[in-house]
């Protein structure tokens, strides 16, 4: 199966071990992996604030960076959702959006696709600690991935999974927001960085960089001693 | 009153909520017993799914027919002995409604909850024609003693607490018992009861009108709209126009799911349904009946994009699961309508010049459209409102707009792209300290205010990808 | 009686929409009929028993009886209220049941009692207003949300089931629906049959409450405080 990786501009510019064990973990279930280059950023930053003309522009140029992939696979809820949403954003031009169209048919969500296309529930992982897990609201509620990540979690050997308490409330992130309305963000993100001290929890892991970024950042400045990480960096421990 | 609230600005406002500790911590258990109700409600129902999917082609077939319907009810209530009056504007209403006040020569007007009598300001106007007017919801009663505007659609004092009902009570009816809400309460039946007994006129808002039959039904729980309707000669109910079902059956659904999303109850106490005048040889409930109906801006809304904001029944399902509202409570929006559904509907209702702020407030999580019974698409409104505000109003700044624009560039030219990602960390240098930014400079201020922000990698990972593929090449 | 500023208002909103203004609109189809599944095929000592369980949620003692210890079963009702001024729903139906005669046997063991009745006008709502309990018939029952639906007439003021402290519900097993569904087919089939829907139906549910005060639910506010329904077995 050939899989073209979406690797989202934050994994790519911040946490390239994220993209590493994407790549790693897709290997080791028979994917043959490889890395358009023209690809950018998903525009989502532009979508949300409002600005579409200036999205379309990232959005063309992913479709561009697509075209030729079987699959398109990325480690984020949030970026694949705006992957799925171009052909709505782009209704306006027909041509387009039947590209974006194609675009979006193929395109999977990490632990959806190893759950739902690959059929692995159990990646063989081990990973020993104790750890509570974010459910990013884009990657359940808009793309609809609520299990997979979960199941996935579930199977990993020696990982002690704690319930995270409102796990479902946003973590205060919301792209611009997190900078526009800081304070507002800053109360969210010490909410959520309060629950996750509750779990006494020595590992935060969660499915999109941009809310993992948003806590990480919080419970450092609290200097909470949490490590946090992405699920492809625990499912890809052996 | 009218929509908008006070005169701080969006930031002050912001702010006076993040301060208000008693407030936050109110709304957050509030929030809580809120969501854990409508949650429990809908899985004892079971289907909730096709539920949602009935209340969303109820309200869409509704709105869709909007003038057949309305055209059908006001027909309906005339054969029923009512009077109706159709008003574009608030102050269409407001006037019909102080002429009738002036007709009966009332003294005093006592109402049932009504958030659209909140919106049209109909108090002040009837106020002014020499009315006392008395709110007899609890909540209501406790805003108007404390000349205070409601922060929840539902539960409008939630940001108060006992002991400041306690001080209000004191202050403003002589009250001399405890902060024990139960107290509280019996001090107020008693009071208002002399009020429903007294009152001149009954002013009701109407949760739905059912077209079929020309009934306003009423959704409560403390029974203070019977009272409203049952005791006063004069009875005037005001609507928003988008406030009605086809039939029974109808309303049947809309009310299962009203009750289940904002309370958590199966059915409130009182479901009343009200049809024109009482009959001739019925003793109590009005003898005389009107129907107000109001745009007051909804038409603009009707054939456009926003149009399901219409379909909303009013239940705060959306206010109550919103993680910002938790943080800033009601007034934070500046408007009688906060939260999602607020920041939505207030631009739409009342224009963005004073409401410019409120679809930014969200992070967009979509926890209110998942939580909306009626499946409004709320946090996609959002959205469109940022396009329209940043490309039809041009209301942001330019340094924002210049930001978008290098955006733009930059994400459709991977050469500008792979540059500046390479370059970031080095850029980044003077302001990093052990892989992270504590106090970053321009637009990345906001964000390390509040938390630390990771410096680039030393590596990208496309980086990182090339030399393996020139390794497996070799 | 009239309809004011009508033509201009829906002319609008019909130009919003973007068409002219509709003469006739054919029934919907709905994809989805969720509500029919709701107990469905319950006997109705089955929804006894949903309306039984629900009544610990909303606050309302339940009480069992059938046509002969009626009367027994109120009487203790009042006594256990400690209520002695009571306004009851008056036709037919008291005569059916037996009530005539247990009003007029209270009476004379002293209580207070008035018979809603439409020659005696406001007299009616000054006792309501007075009296520790009020007494009606439900029409139409809802096992799921435990809700007594009355149709509001001249034998049945607004008041009896509003004023007095005490909710006291007589519902005859016959008059157990699964829920709101059923009653609302119920009252669109008449209003299609060109019959008048009452000017009043009340669903009342319990005592009335509030949670206004920081969330707190207190039991009785405007409405009643207290409440009791009795099903009658052979009714």
């Amino acid at each position: 199966m050939k899989v073209s990786l979406f690797i989202t501009c934050l994994c790519d510019t911040f946490t390239p071990d994220v993209g590493k064990d994407t790549v790693e973990l897709l290997e080791r279930f028979g994917c043959e992996v490889d890395f358009p280059v023209g690809q950018t950023c998903c525009g989502q930053p532009a979508y949300n604030s409002g600005y579409k003309s200036e999205s379309i522009q990232a959005m063309k140029q992913m479709i561009k960076a697509f075209e030729q992939a079987e699959y398109v696979v990325g480690p984020s809820g949030s970026c694949v959702h705006m992957l799925k949403e171009y052909p709505k954003v782009l209704a306006g031009e027909p041509e387009w959006a039947e590209r974006a169209r194609k675009l979006s048919d193929k395109t999977f969500e990490l632990t959806q696709f190893l759950v739902d296309v690959l059929k692995v529930e159990d990646v063989g992982a081990t990973f020993t600690g104790t750890a509570t897990y974010h459910p990013s609201c884009h990657m359940t509620r808009l793309l609809g991935v609520k299990d997979a990540p979960r199941i996935l979690l579930e199977n990993v050997k020696g990982l002690n999974l704690i319930d995270l308490p409102m796990k479902e409330d946003c973590c205060g992130f919301g792209g611009t927001f997190a900078v526009k309305n800081s304070h507002i963000s800053g109360q969210m993100v010490q909410e959520k960085a309060e629950h996750i001290e509750e779990t006494h929890a020595d590992y935060l892991i969660g499915g999109d960089m941009g809310c993992v970024m948003n806590m990480g950042g919080r419970l450092r400045r609290n200097g909470q001693e949490v490590k946090f990480l992405h699920i492809a960096q625990v499912l890809n421990t052996q | 009153m009218s929509i908008k609230i006070g005169h701080k600005p969006y930031a002050e406002r912001i702010q006076d909520g993040l301060n208000n500790a008693f407030m936050r911590k109110a709304v957050s258990s509030a929030q809580g017993r809120f969501r854990s109700g409508r949650l429990k409600a809908a899985e004892e129902l079971g289907d909730w799914e096709d539920w949602r999917t009935l209340g969303e082609e109820i309200r869409s077939h509704t709105m869709e027919n909007l003038d057949y319907y309305l055209h059908q009810l006001s027909e309906q209530v005339e054969k029923r002995g009512g009077t109706v009056f159709f008003a574009e504007t608030a102050k269409e209403a407001n006037e019909y409604i102080q002429e009738i006040a002036k007709k009966k020569q009332a003294k005093k007007v006592v109402k049932s909850k009504s958030m659209v009598t909140e919106e049209i300001g109909l108090n002040e106007a009837l106020e002014k024609s020499g009315c006392e007017v008395v709110e007899s919801d609890l909540g209501e009663w406790i805003l108007q003693l404390d000349e205070d505007p409601p922060s929840h659609i539902v539960t409008p004092a939630l940001h108060k607490n006992k002991e400041q009902i306690r001080e209000t009570f004191m202050k403003k009816k002589g009250y001399t018992g405890s902060d024990d809400p139960v107290e509280l309460a019996a001090f107020a039946r008693e009071q208002l009861r002399q009020d429903f007994l007294e009152a001149d006129i009954g002013v009701t808002g109407c949760n739905f009108a059912v077209a079929e039959s020309g009934a306003i039904t009423l959704v409560t729980n403390e029974g203070n709209a019977r009272m409203v309707t049952s005791l006063p000669d004069t009875q005037i109910s005001v609507m928003g126009m988008e406030r009605i079902v086809p039939t029974w059956e109808d309303l049947e659904v809309v009310v299962s799911l009203l009750t289940r999303a904002a309370v958590g109850q199966k059915l409130t106490s009182y479901i009343t349904a009200l049809t024109g005048t009482r009959l001739e040889d019925e003793v109590d409930g009005p003898e005389d009946f009107h129907l107000v109906i109001v745009d007051n801006g909804r038409s603009k809304i009707l054939g456009t994009e926003f149009q399901s904001a219409l379909h909303c029944i009013r239940c705060a399902a959306c206010i109550n699961a919103c993680p910002v509202y938790r943080h800033v409570g009601g007034h934070s929006y500046g408007s009688i309508y906060p939260g999602p559904i607020g920041a939505v509907l207030t631009p739409l209702l009342d224009g963005y010049d004073d409401h410019k702020d409120l679809p930014y407030a969200s992070t967009l999580c979509a926890a209110c459209t998942e939580a909306c019974p009626v499946k409004i698409p709320l946090h996609e409104h959002l959205i469109r409102h940022r396009e329209i505000i940043v490309e039809r109003e041009k209301m942001t700044t330019k340094a924002e707009k210049m930001m978008m624009m290098g955006f733009a560039k930059w994400a459709s030219t991977p050469a500008a792209y792979k540059l500046s990602t390479k370059m970031a960390r080095t850029t980044l240098k003077p302001w990093t300290k052990e892989e992270y930014i504590e106090k970053g400079p321009g637009p990345m201020k906001g964000w390390t205010e509040q938390r630390d922000f990771p410096a680039p990698a030393r590596e990208r990972f496309r980086d990182w990808y090339q030399k393996r593929e020139q390794r497996s090449d070799q | 009686m009239a309809i004011h500023h009508r033509e201009a208002f829906l002319d609008n909103l019909a130009e919003q929409l973007g068409r002219s203004r509709k003469r006739n609109v054919e029934a919907p189809h709905y994809s989805v009929h969720p509500q029919e599944r709701v107990f469905q095929g319950a006997t109705q000592e089955e929804l006894v028993e949903k309306l039984e369980e629900q009544c610990k949620i909303i606050h309302t003692s339940f009480m069992r009886t059938d046509l002969e210890r009626l009367g027994d079963t109120l009487r203790s009702v009042l006594l256990n209220y400690d209520v002695t001024k009571v306004v009851g729903a008056g036709g037919s139906r008291n005569e059916a049941t037996g009530l005539t005669n247990f009003y007029q046997e209270i009476q004379l063991e002293g209580y207070d009692v008035h018979i809603w009745d439409e020659a005696k006008g406001q007299e009616n709502v000054s006792f309501a207003e007075r009296a520790g309990a009020g007494i009606v018939f439900s029409d139409i029952t809802l096992a799921e949300s435990g809700t007594v639906t009355l149709f509001n007439d001249r034998y049945n003021g607004r008041s009896i089931s509003l004023l007095p402290e005490t909710f006291i519900a007589i519902i005859p097993k016959s008059t157990l629906v699964p829920r709101m569904t059923q009653a609302s087919q119920l009252i669109h089939e008449e209003e299609k049959k060109g019959n008048l829907v009452p000017s009043c139906i009340s669903f009342v549910t319990g005592p009335s409450n509030s949670a206004d005060i920081e969330m707190n639910l207190i039991v009785g506010v405007h409405g009643p405080v207290k409440a009791t329904y009795i099903i009658v077995d052979d009714l």
